[in-house]
């Protein structure tokens, strides 16, 4: 007889709450209905900024998340005497499981803080994450970017001093055009689907570059099928056709962009390909007017766009407009030579090119609406040009990623639709200045605070996280050489870096919410042994390996201590601006979460378990002058916590009667008044502030006020980098200050480090046998099971329990390949074994998968056999986290050599028939036996909040 | 289709039922070879009754909810499906009443005898009618949508009770040519209906991927049918033969329905057969279950268009789901493609 | 009145948000609840009474993909009506709306043999089928706001490729779009007269470039004059 689970409840009076969503990062709001401790419907919330009322297939099948069997229920505590790895637990206190963490860390903390190592996955609380590991005083923090995006937020953040995603939207209800880079179903998700829609049905072109169609590109006007890593230079070749026509925004370049900026042209010498600066350091600019050197952020200057000029010491300056026109006119970048590297057709690069030039300066759109700019001089109206843009990790996870979203916001800026009606624009609290201020933490002390954030925005080679020698001083060796301007920090090194205690071992590991052993981890079967490796001394490499999550994930089956979370429908959460903004273009928004249900489990949400452990540790924000504890709890916390004086985590109902908004003293009701106001808060902008951010006066003081900005300067948009040229100069050693002493680092910044962006072929792609490994290999995002971690979704994996590998069908037919086939996919780091399936959406010369379905067998709360493991597969084992070797040379991450971020998209494969009677995915892992007390897996659900079912 | 077992037996019992009962009645009627003798009658009536029997059981055993098994006769008025448990429930009390009549009076003339018989016979035909309408009627089973299903049953039927009576007389009277021509004649004619209907449904239909999607301009294919595994539609609907193999269950149809019960009544009509011409019947229904088997399993419910599993005249589906048209067995035989949906 | 859906596959980006939520409407409403077999095992699977499957229109490189949800078409020729023997299947005279009647259902799976559009599914454990509802438990229901007195579906999807409203009135949004983006019905052939509609991919005229400025050559930094323009 098969188990049956019944969920059939007495009926209560439904109760209405609500909430934001945490199926992924989007952030929805959530209309809850309640009915006896259950939850009878989810749906979006209509007033909600983010998704007025929609919601996607991961939000409606939360209820699902609720009732899955892998949730974690205790703490718990590797069995003494098994192997790490073996899967054998016993279940713990919390009263013991914080005693033995406490007492590790104050250990370590009194000694070398940098041994403890926090590193957090897709969390949305990095704010109160990054302050416990600064007040712990240890540089090793960070969260998930550098896997997943940074080059998106670095080229954006050093480019224009924002970014897309949750930096900036296009334009939806405006713009006409709009060009979507890349996969996106990830990030994000029901705002771009009612954007998309927005578009479409207003008349406006949607335009997909992507090597496959699918998902949102499905319903894109054109398709334009493109060969990974190639998005520079498709990018750049239209900039090439716009610059030949002449087209572009003069007015735009010459007022807001260092464009018109004089650049100093002495090859080979120190000070070469830097801004030519006054004595107070103002960048100059040739006056047409005054025919004079001017300082160039002078309001009333005249500035030429373009020209070359003697300095009074004879040496020869350029302005950046004409080095970049001198860039890009080259023939190389023409479109039939583009062509030849993006698969995609010369006439299709020119015509897009000339679509958005006609859109942006054609059928420009105006906001009669009067404003100041920077300068205080009187505009009436805001002028649009109704083109926008988004790219993410299509893009962004490529060793040349950096370069490429630079190469896509020049096109942006050339067409001026930078922060204007229709284009691209910023949301609060960016755009921030370019590139953003706050420097790297570099100094780790015991019992000892650092003195700034782990993570910053270095400019030059001073600012790296770095020893005397020249030695990365951090684990993950972000801000060092081989990643300089690593801003979010290089997590998919931490394992490989600790085992190989290279910078140095350390103690204690804490992964909260990150799959590192599965999934997330480049090389997942490998780094699964390092997991287990153990020194000559027997003593675990990692010594001690902390997971915090709320499901039996793969990661969880390698702890040494499991700290079980709460699901985001049992806890306080706040989603901050601080943290990972949920603004509007047109409001400044944040948002909690609250316990809508009671838990059932003995679980507790990290956050509160944090604040515990830091007044534990007696960290100085967490405790008071007394040593007792400063806070109550996480709510207590964001209630009273302010980092500067009247802000804090939440900018909603802030003063003490909860009627100011964004900086205010503490208010005691600020939780409820969130509460009564569906979880929500937001400040509607001015419409006179609204555009041109970057140079709008009413809008950089009101930024200034609210905490956002440190002074109300206008923000410089920055077409040639001069924080890029000076880690140049450090390569080709003209550098005055740190310079790197192997030749492999002075190569890579000589190489990459381009102050304009420029089309490289990714680094491992230059390592491997093109002709050996003929095809692309890279992942999309399925929207309805992306982010991973909900595959254990009861509902969600009947749509997709297994992946395919997706060739073209003319090319699959060619090499004799049929749909269904067994094939072995073979890369220079390893093979998998995995089933076929010929599309038409796929460019030739590539094949792809849907990322993270598969799973290792026993986890997720799946029974063994589960398809996931049997037939999904992953396509990490073919990805190695380290470049392939080269003679002469210390290894090196597989990763942007200017940001850090994984290049998981470079991969090359072969793919070859299997043997007749080789099926199955292969490799497979051992299954992972189930934790104790784990819940009954049902052979039949049938989920009813009502009384009686049928 | 699914090939469930009760509708295979549902259909093929009591078809088989109410042709007995029809032949019955036919031959008393025209006392044919002198009519069948009292007991006899009884005897058949009996038989026919059992198979009635077995085939209404074995249809409930198709029912996920019996409990509400007897609100199946409330829409006569548009439901074949209701026609049919009239017509069945309305058969037993005038066969009941005929053979007890016969039993009891030791009889088979009589007014009385003559209403009940062809009473009970007439019911029967139309159940076997409504029975063939409850498939011809749907227009979302092309291969079904046709008067030829009727009239197979109607064959199948007669030639099935007409095999088991001439193989009665030939049990126990010795050989009967009359009785065994006419099971031939009946055998050759559901033979040829049969023949009739495989040819006509090898046609092509004109409904396609690109018209049920209304994408007519260029190739359709099925990317994803949206679910990894099977669901209650591809449970009842995806069911399918390779082709090859539906070949060779034709054939069995034809020598175990057809050829052998013929010949074996012939022989039984030479005297060479003495209970070996059991034989005849227990082929004959053996052939007939097989021909029940394909008539579901190769039906294809329009819904498989959308699942991209239906042969057309287009190239339009998964090649590595085109069951039944020529795909390798070892796909067709995958679970996925036929889940394990049963109740565990 | 004749209430129905209209499916935009122009924008549908085919995530599943539809099904998805009408699931878990639909597991605790009047229907309950929508069994899953094997949610955690080999072959999960489980009732829903929309399902969205995905094609490839063309050849690359000028192919389309088309996400397509289906779900009961609350025909004007409801034949599963028709055939269901027990009345359990009846079609709502007032509104037009499809449902079965639980109580009277034996699940003989006849209704969906002649559905054509894979609406409807037996649900083993309770033995009965279930079948869209078109929320009818929620677009009557007077406590909740009026915006929200839509199916499930409708409410949830984010590309708002799904519209609400009576097919007979000319005026509804429904029936204006229908008209004016050429929606059509699946399989006219069969005769069902299926009140949902599907609206078409828009076809998008060409952007004209020919207003822009010719270039001619490629090396014309030195030729370009400065235009005088205030910072």
């Amino acid at each position: 007889m098969a188990a049956v689970e019944q969920h059939d409840h007495t009926h209560g009076t439904p109760e209405i709450k609500y909430s934001t969503c945490y199926m992924c990062a989007c952030r929805c709001g959530i209309k809850v209905t309640i009915e006896d401790n259950k939850v009878r419907f989810i749906q979006g919330n209509r007033n909600h900024p983010i998704n007025k009322g929609v919601l996607c297939a991961k939000g409606s099948a939360g209820i699902m998340k609720q009732c899955s069997p892998a949730r974690l229920r205790n703490p718990l505590l590797r069995k003494p005497g098994t192997e790490r790895g073996a899967g054998e637990f016993i279940e713990i206190s919390w009263d013991q499981a914080l005693d033995m963490l406490t007492e590790r860390l104050a250990r370590i903390r009194a000694t070398d803080p940098n041994k403890f190592a926090f590193f957090t996955g897709r969390d949305q609380m990095q704010a109160l994450t990054r302050l416990f590991a600064e007040q712990f005083g240890t540089l090793n923090w960070s969260a998930h970017g550098g896997f997943c995006s940074v080059n998106m937020a670095a080229a954006g953040l050093y480019t224009m001093g924002y970014a897309f995603w949750e930096f900036g939207d296009p334009d939806w209800d405006r713009t006409k055009y709009f060009m979507l880079w890349g996969v996106a179903e990830d990030h994000n998700s029901n705002p771009m689907k009612i954007g998309i829609e927005k578009v479409k049905s207003r008349g406006g072109k949607f335009v997909g570059i992507n090597p496959a169609r699918t998902g949102y590109q499905a319903v894109a006007d054109e398709w334009v099928p493109i060969r990974p890593g190639t998005d520079a230079m498709l990018a750049l070749s239209m900039v090439h056709v716009l610059l030949s026509r002449e087209i572009f925004d003069w007015e735009f370049l010459i007022r807001y962009t260092n464009a018109p900026f004089l650049v100093v042209q002495t090859p080979g010498q120190k000070g070469d390909g830097l801004m030519w600066r006054d004595e107070a350091g103002h960048p100059l600019a040739w006056d047409l007017k005054k025919e004079a050197f001017v300082n160039g952020l002078d309001a009333l200057c005249h500035p030429a766009l373009f020209g070359e000029y003697k300095t009074p010491d004879g040496r020869t300056v350029k302005t950046v407009m004409t080095l970049l026109t001198e860039r890009y006119l080259d023939p190389r970048f023409a479109p039939e030579n583009a062509a030849k590297i993006c698969g995609v057709p010369a006439a299709t690069i020119e015509r897009l090119a000339l679509e958005m030039a006609h859109v942006a300066f054609k059928e420009t759109i105006e906001i009669p609406v009067e404003w100041t700019d920077w300068a205080g001089r009187k505009h009436d109206k805001f002028i649009g040009r109704p083109v926008s843009m988004h790219a993410m990790r299509g893009v962004s996870a490529h060793s040349n990623g950096f370069q490429a979203a630079r190469a896509i916001h020049f096109l942006q800026i050339l067409l001026g639709t930078i922060d204007c009606p229709g284009g691209f624009r910023a949301k609060a609290p960016y755009p921030r200045p370019v590139p953003s201020p706050g420097k790297p933490a570099r100094h780790s002390a015991p019992d000892t605070p650092l003195d700034a954030h782990p993570l910053g925005f270095p400019t030059a080679p001073e600012d790296l996280v770095i020893d005397d020698e020249g030695r990365p001083l951090r684990i993950d060796k972000a801000y060092s050489w081989e990643a300089p301007i690593a801003n979010h920090g290089l997590m998919h090194m931490v394992i490989t870096n600790a085992v190989k205690g290279d910078p140095y071992p350390i103690d204690t590991l804490l992964f909260f919410m990150a799959n590192m052993a599965w999934n997330s981890s480049m090389n997942t079967a490998n780094i699964q042994d390092m997991l287990r490796a153990k020194g000559p001394d027997g003593e675990y490499k990692i010594p001690f390996l902390v997971v915090v999550d709320a499901f039996h994930s793969e990661t969880v089956h390698f702890a040494d201590l499991v700290l079980p979370d709460t699901t985001y429908l049992e806890r306080y959460d706040a989603i901050s601006l601080l943290d990972r903004p949920i603004s509007e273009p047109d409001a400044v928004c944040d948002s909690i979460r609250h316990p809508l249900l009671t838990l059932d489990r003995n679980v507790r949400a990290w956050q509160e378990v944090m604040i515990e452990i830091g007044a534990r540790l007696k960290l100085p924000v967490f405790t008071n002058a007394d040593g007792t504890p400063k806070y109550k709890g996480y709510k207590d916390f964001i209630t009273y916590y302010e980092r500067e004086p009247g802000i804090g985590f939440l900018a909603g109902y802030r003063g003490a009667d909860g009627s100011k908004a964004l900086r205010g003293e503490p208010n005691p009701n600020q939780w409820e008044r969130y509460i009564e106001n569906q979880g929500f808060f937001q400040y509607h902008l001015p419409k006179s502030i609204r555009y041109l951010r970057f140079a709008n006066k009413g809008y950089l003081e009101f930024a200034k006020e609210a905490g956002f900005l440190r002074t109300a300067e206008p923000i410089v948009i920055e077409l040639y980098s001069e924080a890029i040229q000076r880690f140049r100069l450090a390569g080709l050693g003209l550098y005055d200050g740190p310079m790197p002493k192997e030749r492999v680092d002075q190569e890579r910044l000589a190489t990459y480090f381009d102050p304009l962006p420029d089309y490289y072929e990714p680094l491992e792609q230059q390592r491997v046998d093109k002709d050996e490994y003929p095809f692309f290999a890279v992942n999309q995002r399925p929207m309805m099971m992306y982010h991973s971690w909900d595959s254990q979704n009861a509902w969600l994996r009947q749509i997709i329990a297994q992946n395919h590998l997706y060739m073209n069908r003319a090319r699959g037919e060619k090499l004799g390949l049929k749909d269904e086939d067994w094939v072995w996919v073979e890369s220079h780091n390893g093979k998998i074994r995995v089933q076929l399936r010929l599309i038409e959406g796929c460019q030739e010369d590539t094949v792809w998968t849907w990322n993270a379905i598969g799973k290792q067998s026993g986890t997720w709360g799946l029974k063994p056999g589960a398809p996931e493991a049997t037939e999904g597969f992953l396509m990490n084992h073919l990805i190695s986290e380290l470049l392939p070797e080269k003679e002469g040379e210390r290894r090196i991450t597989n990763s942007d050599p200017i940001t850090g971020q994984a290049a998981w998209y470079d991969l090359r494969v072969k793919v070859t028939r299997a043997a007749p009677g080789e099926e199955g995915v292969w490799p497979t892992f051992a299954n992972v036996p189930p934790l104790p007390g784990a819940a009954p897996k049902p052979d039949v659900l049938r989920y009813n909040t009502r009384i009686k079912a049928s | 289709m699914n090939p469930s077992l009760a509708v295979i037996f549902l259909t093929l019992f009591s078809g088989a039922g109410f042709g007995l009962m029809a032949v019955v009645a036919i031959v008393n009627d025209f006392a044919i070879d002198g009519g069948l003798s009292p007991l006899r009658t009884a005897i058949l009536v009996a038989l026919s009754l059992l198979l009635v029997t077995m085939g209404m059981i074995s249809s409930t055993a198709h029912l996920a909810n019996p409990k509400n098994a007897w609100r199946a006769f409330t829409r006569w008025r548009t439901s074949w499906l209701a026609r049919e448990g009239v017509f069945a429930v309305l058969f037993y009390p005038v066969a009941i009443a005929y053979l007890g009549w016969v039993f009891f009076r030791n009889t088979t003339r009589g007014d009385g005898a003559l209403v009940l018989a062809n009473t009970a016979a007439v019911i029967g035909l139309i159940t076997i009618f409504c029975q063939g309408m409850i498939y011809a009627c749907l227009r979302t089973i092309r291969q079904w949508h046709t008067p030829l299903v009727p009239a197979n049953f109607y064959a199948m039927g007669l030639a099935l009770g007409m095999t088991m009576l001439a193989t009665s007389q030939v049990l126990t009277r010795g050989p009967d040519l009359v009785l065994i021509s006419t099971a031939c004649a009946l055998l050759v004619a559901a033979a040829v209906m049969k023949a009739i209907y495989y040819f006509w449904i090898g046609a092509p239909s004109g409904t396609t991927l690109q018209t049920a999607t209304g994408f007519t301009r260029g190739k359709v294919r099925l990317l994803d049918q949206g679910h990894t595994f099977g669901t209650f539609l591809t449970h009842e609907f995806s069911n399918c033969i390779p082709a090859a193999r539906a070949r060779n269950f034709r054939i069995a149809v034809y020598v175990l329905g057809f050829l052998a019960p013929i010949a074996i009544l012939i022989a039984g009509a030479h005297g060479l057969l003495r209970l070996g011409v059991l034989f005849a019947p227990l082929l004959a229904f053996i052939g007939i279950g097989i021909e029940r088997y394909l008539f579901f399993v190769q039906a294809k419910h329009v819904i498989n268009l959308y699942h991209g599993r239906m042969p057309g005249p287009l190239p339009q589906m998964h090649p590595a789901l085109r069951a039944g048209a020529g795909a390798a067995d070892t796909m067709i035989n995958k679970t996925r493609l036929v889940p394990s949906y049963e109740k565990r | 009145m004749r209430l129905g859906l209209v499916i935009d596959l122009d924008t549908c980006v085919g995530c599943h948000a539809c099904a998805t939520a009408c699931k878990e409407w639909n597991t605790s409403a009047m229907t309950a609840p929508l069994t899953d077999y094997d949610p955690y095992g080999k072959e999960p699977s489980g009732v829903w009474f929309n399902r969205i499957r995905h094609y490839e229109i063309g050849e690359y490189p000028n192919n389309k993909t088309i996400n397509f949800p289906m779900s009961c078409m609350h025909c004007e020729n409801a034949e599963c009506v028709t055939v269901c023997p027990t009345g359990a299947s009846y079609k709502r005279a007032e509104d037009g709306i499809v449902l079965v009647d639980q109580d009277k259902c034996m699940g003989c799976n006849y209704c969906s043999w002649a559905c054509p559009y894979g609406a409807r599914e037996l649900d083993r454990e309770s033995g009965t089928m279930k079948k869209c509802t078109l929320c009818v438990d929620r677009i009557y229901d007077e406590t909740l706001p009026v915006e929200e007195r839509q199916p499930a579906c409708v409410l949830a999807c984010p590309a708002h490729a799904r519209l609400f409203g009576d097919l007979d009135d000319p005026e509804s949004t429904t029936s204006r779009a229908v008209r004016e983006r050429g929606g059509y019905a699946l399989m006219p052939e069969l005769n069902y007269n299926p009140t949902n509609h599907y609206l078409p991919p828009r076809t998008r005229p060409a952007i004209s470039t020919s207003d822009l400025p010719r270039g001619s050559l490629a090396r014309k930094v030195k030729e370009w004059v400065n235009r005088v323009i205030e910072r």
